[in-house]
């Protein structure tokens, strides 16, 4: 079971696992590394600064006996996955690559620390999307078979597409960053953001709770600085000049006392104007008359989305707070992101053959429909999948059935 | 493997000479034999094309694709492609002169692009090759990476490939010869050592076609050699047995 043997599995336990691939020296100087994990290398040697980019560390041991193995800093390179060192090695000398790891790995001086083999790990439920298109251009695409050409380009446009795409509606949301809310209420949005998903503040015990977009303020676009005229002012170079914006100074500076006397202020508005009695259209413009209203019912916070600071707004009682943003991305920003979930891996051929056939001229429109249904039901199926219901855990949810809901 | 070029000249001699039509010279041989040659050659790649269109059987030797391709994987080779930096922004690969298996060769017909052994380079016109750099998804990388191919050169994107790059290519089948001497009466006597520029100058060449071309060969060089000597009937029937020939492998 621990060897690869010709199937999807490329590495040993102890690489997959530990980060570790153990050679014994045969008199050459070429070591080829079999990791999943591309070699990143800048330097062998330790006192350069671009040794700190290397993502392993290269032992040595006569013995091949633990504790007995050293670094080796020798000036060797690496060109791809292959290390050369300058001169060969005894024959028989152990030689481990040790990615770096959180444990630091078990050699040397067990300091080769990172997160690079922590980053492999359930690597084996994704598949690269540069793998689809290859998987793609195999399987679907020559002579006799529906697509008899189609240039590559396409396919990497429609593949990339359909993973935008699934990001949006169809793939599990694995973006989230946890941030604390600075004194001025903003935190730049995520670099890869696309949309969110939710917000939470999580508490003194690490419980979440759901904060809400709120509808009660707004985030001006742009702040004119307006004449008396109220004709907005130009600056030098012909302009608008903009100030800040009144509407989030006093939305951050809003507080229980400004609440409570603006209900006031409202009540006694309408009773100098004759219009009702102490309590009432005040008090239903705060939603004490017929009850809460859902949207405002919380105590957890709001917070808005600031399109013009590109920022993402909190109200004031989040100041200092922790809070978890959950965010979509489109799977494109980062080369680790660019894969599927294997249970989306046939949507997502699906999606390229439609958008293949339905884009080339001359095409059969019932094959078009065909690909277009199959493509549906793919989606369909791969949603299914990555909703993750597992019958137990359903069963759990549902042994409350016989509670009274009470509304 | 190769089909013999005495016995291609000798039987079409026979042909020729059987009511005294004629004669062709070894010259006049040579030159309408590389021609023919060329001209089956050329003719493998349209019938592939077409073959790829019609369904075919799984059965051994009648699949007719495979039987092209046969006759055209004797001429097929692969070299490295060399890379020559003009400017900082304009760089090519050159085209093997001599391929993988150390032969000195004429490049023909270009195949497949190979960057590192492992990716194929996709190939492009320069209308693409521009616009693949316009989007941001198309973009060329060292994972899906362009070429565009003119002038007899290979110019790559992303710019940062400037070696690894292996192609594969069919090579020009040889000019044929049919090497002779001269004896003593005057007559051509066939040599047949392989034909050397500096060791063997009157050395032969054999057809380097697939044997099994060895009937349309001879057809085809009856038929030039009948509108060498000027005759109608022998044109007409090696036109014809051509032509029934053609039909059958297409039909």
């Amino acid at each position: 079971m621990a060897t690869p043997n010709n199937g999807l599995i490329t590495e040993t336990n102890a690489q997959y696992y530990s980060g570790a691939q153990m050679f014994i020296a045969d008199g050459g100087t070429t070591y080829a590394s079999t990791f999943d994990t591309n070699l990143t290398f800048g330097s062998f040697d330790p006192t350069a600064p671009l040794y700190n980019s290397n993502n392993f560390k290269l032992y040595t041991s006569t013995t091949g006996g633990p504790s007995t193995f050293s670094e080796y800093v020798t000036s060797y390179t690496v060109i791809g996955n292959v290390i050369t060192l300058p001169v060969a090695l005894a024959v028989g000398t152990f030689v481990a690559l040790q990615l770096k790891t959180e444990t630091g790995g078990e050699f040397g001086a067990r300091n080769a620390f990172g997160q690079v083999v922590q980053e492999n790990y359930g690597e084996y439920s994704y598949i690269k999307i540069k793998d689809v298109i290859n998987n793609f251009l195999v399987a679907y695409v020559g002579a006799g078979k529906l697509i008899s050409s189609v240039s590559r380009t396409d396919v990497i446009f429609h593949a990339k597409r359909s993973l935008q795409e699934f990001s949006y509606d169809t793939l599990k949301s694995v973006h989230s960053q946890e941030l604390n809310i600075p004194l001025n209420l903003s935190v730049p949005i995520p670099q890869d953001y696309v949309n969110y998903v939710q917000m939470s503040r999580i508490d003194e015990q690490g419980v979440k709770h759901i904060i809400y977009p709120t509808s009660l303020t707004t985030n001006p676009y742009e702040i004119p600085i307006q004449d008396n005229d109220g004709v907005p002012i130009q600056d030098n170079e012909g302009d608008n000049a903009t100030g800040t914006s009144l509407t989030e100074e006093r939305w951050a500076k809003d507080n229980s006392t400004l609440v409570d006397n603006a209900r006031d202020n409202l009540t006694g508005l309408l009773l100098s104007e004759g219009l009702g009695f102490t309590g009432m259209y005040g008090d239903n413009y705060f939603g004490q008359r017929y009850g809460l209203q859902p949207e405002t019912a919380q105590i957890n916070g709001w917070f808005t989305i600031n399109e013009r600071e590109g920022k993402i707004s909190f109200s004031s009682d989040l100041a200092g707070k922790l809070i978890v943003l959950e965010y979509i991305s489109d799977g494109l920003g980062y080369d680790q992101d660019m894969k599927v979930p294997k249970m989306a891996e046939e949507a997502m051929y699906a999606y390229i053959s439609h958008a293949i056939i339905a884009s080339k001229i001359n095409q059969p429109e019932y094959i078009v429909q065909r690909l277009r249904r199959e493509k549906s039901a793919k989606l369909r199926n791969a949603k299914i999948r990555l909703s993750n219901i597992k019958l137990n855990e359903f069963v759990q949810i549902a042994r409350g059935k016989s509670k009274w809901i009470k509304y | 493997m190769a089909i013999n070029v005495n016995t291609v000249y000798q039987t079409v001699l026979m042909i020729l000479n059987k009511e005294q039509r004629g004669y062709m010279t070894p010259t006049e041989f040579n030159k309408v034999a590389t021609q023919v040659q060329l001209e089956i050659f050329e003719k493998y790649f349209d019938d592939l094309n077409q073959q790829l269109r019609v369904p075919q059987t799984d059965t051994d030797y009648a699949d007719r694709q495979k039987n092209i391709d046969e006759k055209i994987a004797i001429f097929k080779t692969f070299g490295s492609a060399i890379f020559t930096q003009i400017t900082n922004t304009l760089s090519y690969f050159v085209l093997p002169t001599n391929d993988g298996y150390g032969s000195a060769v004429s490049f023909y017909r270009l195949g497949s692009v190979i960057y590192k052994n492992e990716q194929t380079v996709e190939r492009l016109d320069r209308r693409s090759f521009y616009q693949a750099d316009y989007s941001n998804i198309t973009k060329p990388t060292t994972t899906f990476p362009v070429y565009l191919y003119e002038n007899e050169k290979l110019f790559l994107k992303p710019i940062s490939i400037q070696s690894d790059i292996e192609v594969d290519y069919v090579r020009k089948p040889s000019n044929v010869i049919w090497g002779f001497g001269v004896g003593t009466l005057g007559q051509y006597l066939y040599n047949s050592l392989p034909y050397d520029p500096i060791n063997q100058q009157t050395g032969s060449v054999q057809f380097e076609l697939h044997e099994s071309e060895q009937t349309e060969i001879i057809l085809k060089i009856l038929l030039y050699s009948g509108i060498i000597i000027r005759d109608p009937q022998i044109v007409q029937t090696a036109a014809a047995l051509v032509q029934a020939e053609e039909t059958n492998k297409k039909s």
